[in-house]
């Protein structure tokens, strides 16, 4: 125990050196190997040894050493120091809350600092760890551990005293620091170290274990163990024999030949092989007749052999007793019975002690997490041995392990196999699959499908073969075949069995239902079994159907596949491309978009290609529609520009009017404290109606009342200087940034159109007076404001602010300026690409999208989404109709659009049928199956997610993707990042907030090429699926 | 011996929410407690970021607070209240130079109240924290305003910050990680989730063992 502990800790802080490059001198595995080793070496002290200061055995332990051997000597007079100036310490200095950091590891001369109770608590072993002298010293105590040790101490063990000093070399020689890094401490692993030790221990975890674990989507042909006829079908004769011998995926623990099993009562006995095999945490028992491994027959008599009705193929997780039967002259015999009670053929093993060593494998087979009941003995010298345990019953029940009652060799033994830890819930007759609620989820135990199938298989067989074995006697022996070989046992066996073994029998039975006659168990058991299968099979297509309607409308049924015309996974070339240019007519639009899916597009070429994947252009333009269609763009876009460039003069103003008017209001307050004022003086359970705050109570009846009025009229006309201030709708307007600007929407869109009539008014008389022909011309974007002269402005102004619905049009434009200019200030300023001149054409392409989308407004993140495409196209007009062709996807994820939730409801479909083993995971730690830790990837297609050059291939996918695999592309990019990492999600038993952190962390640091691999996988699996009917 | 009578080690972990509008500075605040640094060019926060900050408190405390850097434009409603989850402090920033973000702070503290509660049902503590004071116009005080304001509205107080200056941002921090400690006192933290406090806890407690495993 004390010395596994070790082990452990050793590796802990070997792995936290490996992964870090230092170990910190507060890490808790420190204190936790210093618990481990000092617990060994307390262990059996003697008290000599342990001396006066009985306190701490320790201390003494290394001052009497220390007292005989240099080195611990030099580690005593270290420790008095510290301790020495953490008396002074907590003298002279009152509590320090930022202790000083520094880097002091080995240092003879440690700065002061106060150190931390454990540190204290374990300063002995803790010193001579940093020293770097803990393993010699330990080793010096093991050399001497007659003198301060008792004979059965730890330390004086001859195996494990060396080896306890030897573990602790590795340790002794890593560098310990007290250094902090701010981003690197040493409770919380960061995402890069989670992924290092993944590395670590996935090298010595073999792909098949975890592939074992992993649940296979149970819709395909199903690998199950269990059943022999399966195994018949999975693979041929041939390969059945030879997966008897050790391969990769499964170990072969034991193995002897000339094991006898009599199959028939009137057969002859056969000889046979009796092989256990491990793969994964399953072990399997088989016995294959000698005539099927010998080789005398040929393949095709081999396949139609008899003998395959005899072979055996015992999964030892269905079973729950070994019953031994040993006899001196002629070996032992070995029966399995199963959770149901029902035995197994007996195995006759020769004599010489092969029954012993087979169970002697089993038990270690059956390790970690099951074991024999009562477990075999160690005996000296002889290895393995009988438990000797004292016979209770003539069922040979044994249970006394203590004294040794009985003195000679019991003959007949009952082993249980146990799984501490583990809940038979999975193998009692309740079956839970009888109510519809839960048979659609998949987060059913697989085993227990398995186990259903082979019910299935088994019951249906038996029924067509011998209808009459249902009804017969033998109930018992009957169910024999539940999970082995279908057609094996016949109720001719029952009494040979039940002669041979009637002990067996009635002890395995009784441990059921003891009262209850024999015969009528087993027509309950019967009954229910039948109803399990037959519900389990019933929620097995309930579940499948499920499957195919939930995922069905993720994926096109069609397959495209990637090497067919031509191997696509060299992308779209600048040949291929500058092919289909040239004859743009013949080319075929699927077959670019194939070779996009697969291999992505040539760099070079995006700036082209990317206007027809967006859909600006369509495949098959020629030159004339294309500069067709990029006149009209850029005329809308100008005008759009026009349009909000003008709003935005007049939003100027008014702010700075507002200003003013406030300076007016309170000539020394700051517009803080005009807000306090009003916050204050109110009812302060404010809601949000509180900041939509046009209509005061107090303003001017010249003001109509906003909002619900669609059709605003036009009043008086007042000049803004004529009104006192505080009556002035415009001393509201202070862009109520509520964080809420869909609950402000009403009445936008007619106040839009109002606007826009009024301002087109004023162009057109601008235009009839031929000043405003700026607008125009090519370089007057952004100049058109001021064709705009001020009178006009005022009189436009004028017109707008006495009306209710144009304010809040104005707010509305406000706040959304507002809300840009933040996040274009701060879009990507660490990428080239953005200065201040293409940051202001980012500007001017948000705003003029906006402009056009008021209803929904500026959200985070809409920046994120243009970004790319500006850099790619470089060309503001171009990445305007191309943000717009995006958005129409894109804006479905912003909140009014609800396709979030679809995107979370589906990621939640896909995860429970294809990965149910971390769909438990994710419900049990604080469920969150509500999968908001995708957010991010799915507002912004994953662009926050990887590095510009990665969105630039992972964006050209999803684009082409509705047309090639999925219009749901981006879910199976989501699953497969979760997929990518799932080991160390559930290594880490992450919750919500560790996956979510975890994941940040990751941000710009996954493999793109490897993810769009999986990914493409992913929508494959599933197609096939559908394909699959 | 001299350490003997000390008493075990506390290591407590504090899940604290910043939130506010957009663009008042939420990120730059925290970058500025945890990592020491400003930046002009921080992103806007999509979702959540986070932060972990430790504090060696004092000889007996340690304590990490986890950061929760919530987006600005949070609209998500069920999602604040993922994010809220567990919170046991929050800042909630504004820009002094923006009237607005002020007038939001009410907004979010109602959010916050209503999403999130201490086991003995209080509402968790909050400080208002007036960021930008670096860039403020005038230099009038409104203390007396504030401070009724902050009584009203349930804040445990406020600080004039400057993230860019490393103005209080750190005072700011100690003054709410009191007052989570007071709300604390006496309860050791494990009632709360976070499998890595059990264990900790564990390793103390299979320290005080004495003798042989």
């Amino acid at each position: 125990m004390g010395a596994a502990t070790i082990i452990v800790k050793v590796k802990q802080i070997m792995e936290e050196a490996v992964t870090k490059k230092f170990v910190h001198e507060d890490s808790s595995h420190i204190i936790a190997l210093c618990t481990a080793i000092e617990a060994c070496l307390g262990h059996m002290l003697k008290r000599r040894a342990a001396g006066f200061l009985r306190s701490d055995k320790i201390a003494a332990l290394f001052t009497k050493v220390g007292k005989v051997y240099d080195t611990a000597g030099e580690v005593c007079r270290k420790v008095q120091e510290q301790l020495q100036q953490q008396a002074d310490l907590t003298r002279t200095q009152s509590v320090s809350h930022e202790p000083l950091r520094r880097q002091g590891s080995s240092t003879t001369s440690r700065p002061l600092q106060p150190l931390s109770a454990q540190a204290i608590k374990h300063i002995w072993v803790r010193t001579a760890l940093f020293e770097k002298v803990l393993d010699k010293i330990v080793q010096y105590i093991v050399d001497n551990s007659s003198k301060y040790y008792e004979r059965e101490a730890l330390m004086h063990d001859s195996v494990f005293g060396p080896i306890l000093a030897a573990l602790l070399v590795g340790p002794c020689a890593l560098e310990y620091t007290k250094l902090k890094t701010s981003d690197h401490f040493w409770t919380d692993p960061s995402a890069n170290e989670l992924v290092q030790r993944h590395r670590i221990h996935g090298a010595h975890r073999g792909q098949d274990s975890s592939a074992g674990r992993r649940p296979a989507l149970g819709i395909r042909k199903r690998q199950s163990s269990g059943s022999m006829s399966e195994d018949r079908f999975a693979a041929s004769a041939r390969e059945y024999v030879e997966s008897l011998h050790q391969n990769s995926r499964t170990h072969l623990l034991y193995g002897k030949n000339n094991v006898l099993v009599q199959p028939k009562k009137d057969m002859e006995v056969l000889r046979g092989y009796l092989s256990l095999h491990q793969a994964g945490d399953n072990l399997t028992l088989k016995w294959t007749p000698n005539q099927l491994i010998n080789g005398t027959l040929g393949d095709c008599d081999l396949e139609k052999s008899i003998y395959w009705d005899y072979a055996l193929t015992v999964p030892l997780r269905q079973i729950v007793c070994i019953h031994c039967h040993q006899r001196p002259d002629c070996g032992g015999t070995l029966v399995l019975v199963s959770q149901d009670g029902i035995q197994r053929p007996p195995l006759h093993f020769p004599p010489g002690g092969h029954l012993l060593a087979f169970l002697s494998c089993l038990e270690t087979g059956l390790l970690p997490r099951g074991q024999l009941e009562p477990p075999l003995w160690s005996q000296k010298g002889k290895g393995k041995v009988f438990p000797k345990l004292r016979k209770r019953s003539s069922a040979a029940r044994l249970i006394d392990q203590d004294r040794n009652g009985e003195e000679e060799t019991a003959a007949d033994y009952v082993f249980r196999i146990v799984y501490p830890g583990y809940r038979y819930d999975a193998i009692t007759i309740n079956y839970h699959h009888t109510t519809g609620s839960r048979a659609p989820s998949l987060d059913d135990d697989e085993e227990e499908e398995d186990r259903l199938h082979a019910m299935i298989s088994m019951i249906c067989s038996r029924n067509l073969t011998d209808p009459n074995v249902m009804k017969d006697h033998g109930e018992m022996m009957e169910m024999q075949g539940l999970g082995g070989s279908p057609s094996s046992w016949q109720q001719a066996e029952v009494t040979t069995h039940e002669s041979l073994c009637q002990s067996c029998s009635t002890a395995a039975m009784s441990s059921f239902l003891p009262s209850v006659p024999l015969k009528m168990l087993c027509q309950n058991m019967k009954r229910q079994i039948v109803s399990r299968a037959f519900y389990g099979w019933l929620a097995y297509c309930r579940h499948l159907s499920t499957v195919r309607t939930h995922l069905s409308a993720l994926v096109n049924h069609n397959i495209v596949p990637p090497d067919r015309p031509c191997e696509a996974s060299g992308g779209l070339s600048k040949e291929v491309w500058s092919k289909y240019q040239k004859d743009c007519k013949n080319y075929k639009e699927l077959e670019l978009l194939r070779l996009v899916y697969y291999g992505g597009v040539q760099h070079d070429i995006r700036k082209e290609v990317w206007p027809f994947l967006l859909g600006h252009y369509k495949f098959g333009m020629g030159k004339k529609d294309i500069s067709q269609i990029d006149a009209k763009i850029s005329e809308r876009y100008q005008q759009v520009m026009r349009e909000w460039k003008a709003c935005e003069v007049i939003v100027k103003q008014r702010e700075k009017e507002m200003q003013s008017a406030i300076f007016a209001k309170l000539s020394s307050g700051s517009s803080i404290d005009s807000h306090v004022l009003r916050l204050v003086h109110r009812d302060s359970t404010l809601s949000n109606e509180v900041f939509m705050s046009v209509d005061e109570p107090d303003t001017g009846s010249q003001e109509t009342p906003s909002g619900e009025d669609s059709t605003p009229t036009m009043t008086t006309l007042v000049p803004p200087a004529a009104l006192p201030a505080e009556e002035r709708p415009l001393v509201e307007f202070d862009s109520p940034d509520s964080g809420l600007p869909s609950s402000r929407n009403y009445s936008v869109t007619s106040a839009h159109s109002q606007i826009l009539s009024s301002i087109d008014d004023g162009q057109s008389t601008e235009e009839e007076g031929g000043v405003g022909e700026e607008g125009r011309t090519p370089g007057g974007l952004g100049e058109c404001q001021e064709s705009l002269t001020e009178d006009r402005l005022c009189c436009q102004l004028d017109k707008l602010v006495t009306n209710g619905a144009a304010i809040e049009l104005l707010d509305t434009v406000a706040l959304n300026l507002h809300r840009i200019d933040k996040d274009v200030q701060r879009c990507d300023r660490n990428y080239y690409y953005f200065t201040t001149a293409n940051l202001e054409k980012l500007r001017n392409i948000m705003c003029s999208y906006v402009w056009e989308h008021l209803e929904m407004g500026y959200v985070q993140g809409m920046c994120d989404l243009l970004a790319p495409l500006m850099v790619i196209l470089d060309d503001e007009c171009l990445a305007y109709s191309c943000f717009t062709q995006l958005m129409k996807r894109m804006s479905q994820n912003f909140p009014n659009g609800g396709a979030m939730d679809t995107h979370f409801a589906n990621m939640r479909s896909l995860i429970q049928i294809l990965d149910s083993e971390l769909f438990e995971l994710m419900q049990q730690n604080g469920d969150y199956t509500h999968f908001y830790f995708c957010y991010r990837w799915f507002l912004l297609d994953f662009k926050r997610e990887l590095l510009y050059e990665d969105v630039f291939a992972v964006w050209e996918v999803i684009w082409v993707a509705p047309r090639i695999s999925s219009r749901h592309f981006v879910l199976f990019l989501a699953l497969a990042l979760v997929t990518v990492y799932r080991e160390i999600i559930i290594d880490n038993n992450m919750d919500f907030t560790d996956i979510i952190k975890f994941f940040n962390e990751m941000a710009e640091r996954h493999d793109v090429q490897h993810i769009l691999k999986i990914a493409r996988e992913l929508v494959h699996k599933v197609q096939s699926l559908m394909d699959n009917k | 011996m001299a350490g003997g009578s000390v008493s075990e080690c506390k290591e407590y972990l504090f899940k604290v929410l910043v939130i506010g509008e957009l663009g008042v500075g939420k990120t730059s605040i925290i970058k500025r407690y945890v990592h020491q640094l400003f930046s002009q060019h921080y992103r806007a926060t999509i979702g959540v970021d986070f932060a972990l900050k430790v504090i060696n408190w004092d000889s007996k405390t340690l304590v990490r607070l986890q950061l929760w850097d919530i987006a600005g434009q949070e609209r998500f409603g069920n999602m604040t209240r993922v994010y809220y989850k567990e919170a046991v402090g929050a800042f909630v920033v504004f820009d002094v130079t923006r009237g607005s973000t002020f007038e939001a702070v009410s907004k979010w503290k109602h959010d916050l109240d209503s999403k999130v509660k201490l086991a003995n049902g209080n509402p968790i503590p909050s400080v208002l924290l007036a960021n930008k004071c670096d860039q403020k116009k005038d230099s009038t005080n409104n203390t007396a305003l504030m401070d009724s304001f902050c009584k009203e509205t349930g804040f445990l107080g406020w600080f004039e910050t400057s993230a860019k200056d490393n103005i209080n941002v750190d005072e700011a921090a100690r003054f709410l990680v009191e007052n989570i400690l007071a709300n604390d006192k006496g309860l050791p933290y494990e009632e709360s989730n976070g499998d890595r406090i059990k264990l900790d806890q564990e390793a103390v407690a299979a320290e005080s063992k004495s003798g042989c495993c």
